[in-house]
């Protein structure tokens, strides 16, 4: 991660300050929400990289498709990392509890269909047990009151590539925070992936103005905005 | 063997009791084949005409608790494993009753008369020096006929490596010794204990200590007053929820306490006073240190027993908890931090292991390769790593190049691509086409042409639905990657 600069008009809250929204909190379930391609698997595994730092993460992978090459440029340990590939709805519930009772860290697709008062009791379990859990949605949205905080993807901006030249460097991923851990406030900021990690550069839209800019480097010509 | 009187089995019907592996079945599906102990997936599928029930240790804890009585009513301090295993420090009892064969047949028959007879309702018992190698000569016993050992020594040699799992060494560890020849704990004792504390760490040294009989006394030690945790209540607890918050709390009260000491317990001793009749107390032992959660869960179940059973009339006014048997492993600082963790972790990857099967819990090392599928060496979790093929050092020209896509398909999945004059314009995705904003490419992927491969070109591909990994080989598209 690079410098950071941070320029603000009101002041930054704690909880801002630290990175709030891109951090995985004991006992509280992150979800994120968006489809496929909106750059959220790659920020789910982003943030197992501090955890991963002191203990086991598990991602559990319901496609089979999760790449730990993606989790370890984002920071991941890959002696800390395990992938645990669940493709039988009717398991998911059962292995994700197994995992949250015991792992520090877990990220987890959540199939579609999983009954809402199983996702409850794996949210209690979470908070027991103090696991820090990221879920990404496959199907709706969890139900309300099982997650701490909702991170959902607007929209994702691509950098470096330019029809046949150059390759894909880094993107932005323009993202609305809520729930709890946003304080029950709708923000939006955009969070930049140089292709080492995630890191931010929020825009909040609302009162609390607020930037922070990192020290990488874009070229503005070469951009392709989705 | 623990008798199977579950309120929730279907009367008549055939029954699986388990979690990760059989705690407990009825006659006709261990008939099937189905032991003790057994996988629960490869229970399932010798006896699929079973219903299966999860365990519930609680209950199980409740219905032991008068055996345990009967126990203690003959010697004083029994220590409690689980439902259906305690240690006795027998030495004083021995002295008191006239002989060993007299004090195992005095419990056998004690117990025996307060169970009754059948299936599973045998009762095992066996004397031996330390609770590792009573244990093995207990499940070595015949029912109603005590095993004592003479010599503690030569039985730990003869047994076989399997002894070892319940809770000392993993399935890997156990393997890895029968691959080098070892099968008995005696072939063990053999090596040398600093050649296996210097291959397999404080695993081996813990194998290889009760291979040679240095098991841990049942005696509890003396320990600071200061670490013994008390709750007082002046209104009697006599609602299971109230019992339950109490146990999570004295629990976490008394291990943090001991972490500040860099301690961890392997024995804790659960007291209750009631506000009528007399104070029941209870001693549990583990093999691993105490965490938290396992912790709280035997205090809990202790508790509750006490409560459902009517040991505890009027209510429970004081509760305390104390610590023996100290270990320094809850301060054995490792990569994956302390010990507890590694261990809990281990044994909920072990629990996914065992509803996923063996190859749903994989572990990713990083390998040489141009493309994304090729750069991950995957090896089945707490099993050997599969050597890597190709040297991820090595420069590796032509590789694609990072970010690496977060979703790599595990074989080429054929894509629609439109292309116009050469260039991609759209692409299908799902019932849609999307266009192409932008791409980059191609990039030559010359294939082995003497093992059969093609020629292909890698393109990465931008659509308003995000990024992804194209490959072409004549004249079809296959989507490698995706940059989600």
């Amino acid at each position: 991660m690079g410098k950071l600069e941070v320029d603000l008009t009101t002041p930054l809250t704690e909880k801002r300050e630290g990175f709030g929204y891109l951090r995985l909190e004991p006992g509280k379930i992150t979800e994120l929400v968006g489809d496929t391609g909106s750059g959220l698997t790659r920020l789910g595994l982003s943030l197992l990289a501090e955890p991963s730092k002191t203990g086991p993460v598990v991602v559990v992978d319901t496609r089979g498709w999760i790449s730990p090459e993606a989790a370890w440029e984002t920071g991941v340990e890959a002696e800390s990392l395990v992938i645990v590939r669940c493709n039988e709805q009717p398991l998911w519930t059962r292995v994700t509890a197994a995992l949250l009772e015991g792992v520090p860290a877990v990220f987890a697709e959540v199939p579609a269909g999983i009954n809402e008062h199983e996702l409850r009791r794996l949210a209690a379990l979470a908070r027991a047990r103090k696991t820090m859990v990221a879920f990404r949605s496959m199907g709706s949205r969890l139900p309300s009151g099982v997650s701490h905080l909702r991170l959902r993807s607007l929209g994702v901006t691509w950098e470096g590539a330019d029809r046949g030249h150059g390759k894909l460097k880094g993107r932005r991923l323009v993202l609305e925070a809520s729930g709890r851990g946003a304080a029950g406030v709708t923000r939006r900021f955009e969070a930049e992936d140089g292709g080492r990690g995630i890191f931010t550069v929020v825009e909040d839209e609302g009162k609390d103005t607020l930037r922070l800019v990192s020290d990488v480097v874009f070229d503005p010509s070469r951009r392709a905005t989705g | 063997m623990w008798s199977l009187t579950r309120p929730d089995a279907p009367p008549g019907n055939p029954v699986l009791v388990a979690d990760d592996r059989v705690t407990g079945a009825t006659p006709d599906v261990l008939a099937a084949g189905v032991t003790l102990g057994m996988p629960r997936r490869d229970a399932e599928a010798l006896a699929p005409f079973a219903t299966v029930l999860a365990r519930d240790v609680g209950e199980e804890t409740r219905r032991f608790e008068s055996v345990v009585g009967v126990i203690e009513d003959l010697i004083p301090r029994v220590e409690v494993v689980g439902p259906g295993l305690v240690f006795v420090a027998v030495a004083g009892a021995i002295r008191f009753y006239g002989g060993e064969d007299v004090l195992a047949r005095k419990v056998v028959d004690e117990v025996a008369g307060h169970v009754g007879s059948g299936p599973g309702r045998e009762v095992l018992v066996g004397i031996a020096d330390g609770p590792f190698a009573a244990r093995w000569a207990a499940a070595q016993s015949s029912p109603g006929e005590p095993l004592i050992v003479e010599d503690t020594l030569s039985f730990l040699r003869s047994l076989d490596l399997e002894s070892l799992r319940e809770g000392v060494a993993s399935d890997s560890l156990i393997a890895t010794f029968r691959w080098l020849g070892v099968t008995t704990l005696g072939d063990l004792a053999e090596f040398p204990r600093e050649a296996l504390a210097t291959r397999f760490g404080n695993e081996g040294v813990l194998a290889h200590r009760l291979a040679s009989g240095e098991d841990r006394s049942a005696l509890p030690r003396e320990i600071p007053e200061e670490l013994a945790v008390e709750m007082e209540f002046e209104d009697p607890l006599e609602h299971i929820d109230a019992v339950a918050f109490a146990a999570r709390n004295i629990s976490e009260r008394m291990l943090s306490r001991l972490r500040s000491n860099g301690v961890a317990p392997h024995q804790v001793s659960i007291l209750a006073e009631p506000d009528l009749g007399t104070v029941r107390e209870r001693i549990w032992r583990s093999a691993d240190p105490f965490t938290e959660h396992a912790l709280t869960d035997r205090v809990w179940w202790q508790l509750r027993a006490w409560v459902e059973s009517g040991g505890v009339p009027g209510g429970i006014v004081r509760i305390r908890i104390a610590p023996f048997d100290l270990s320094g492993e809850g301060r054995q600082l490792g990569v994956f931090g302390d010990e507890s963790t590694r261990i809990e972790t281990e044994r909920a990857l072990a629990r996914a292991q065992a509803l996923l099967g063996p190859d749903g819990v994989l572990e990713g090392r990083p390998q040489g390769g141009r493309m994304p599928a090729e750069r991950v060496a995957w090896s089945r979790w707490n099993e050997p790593e599969t050597p890597a093929d190709r040297d991820p050092t090595a420069p590796w020209p032509g590789a694609t190049p990072k970010p690496s896509p977060a979703l790599v398909p595990p074989r080429l999945q054929p894509i629609e691509v439109e292309w116009d004059g050469g260039m991609p314009s759209r692409v299908r995705l799902g019932t849609r086409w999307e266009p192409v904003l932008t791409w980059s490419g191609p990039w030559r992927l010359s294939g082995r042409w003497w093992a059969g491969e093609r020629d292909a070109d890698r393109y990465q591909l931008v659509t308003s639905a995000g990024a992804m990994l194209c490959v072409v080989a004549d004249g079809k598209s296959y989507l490698a990657g995706v940059y989600d």
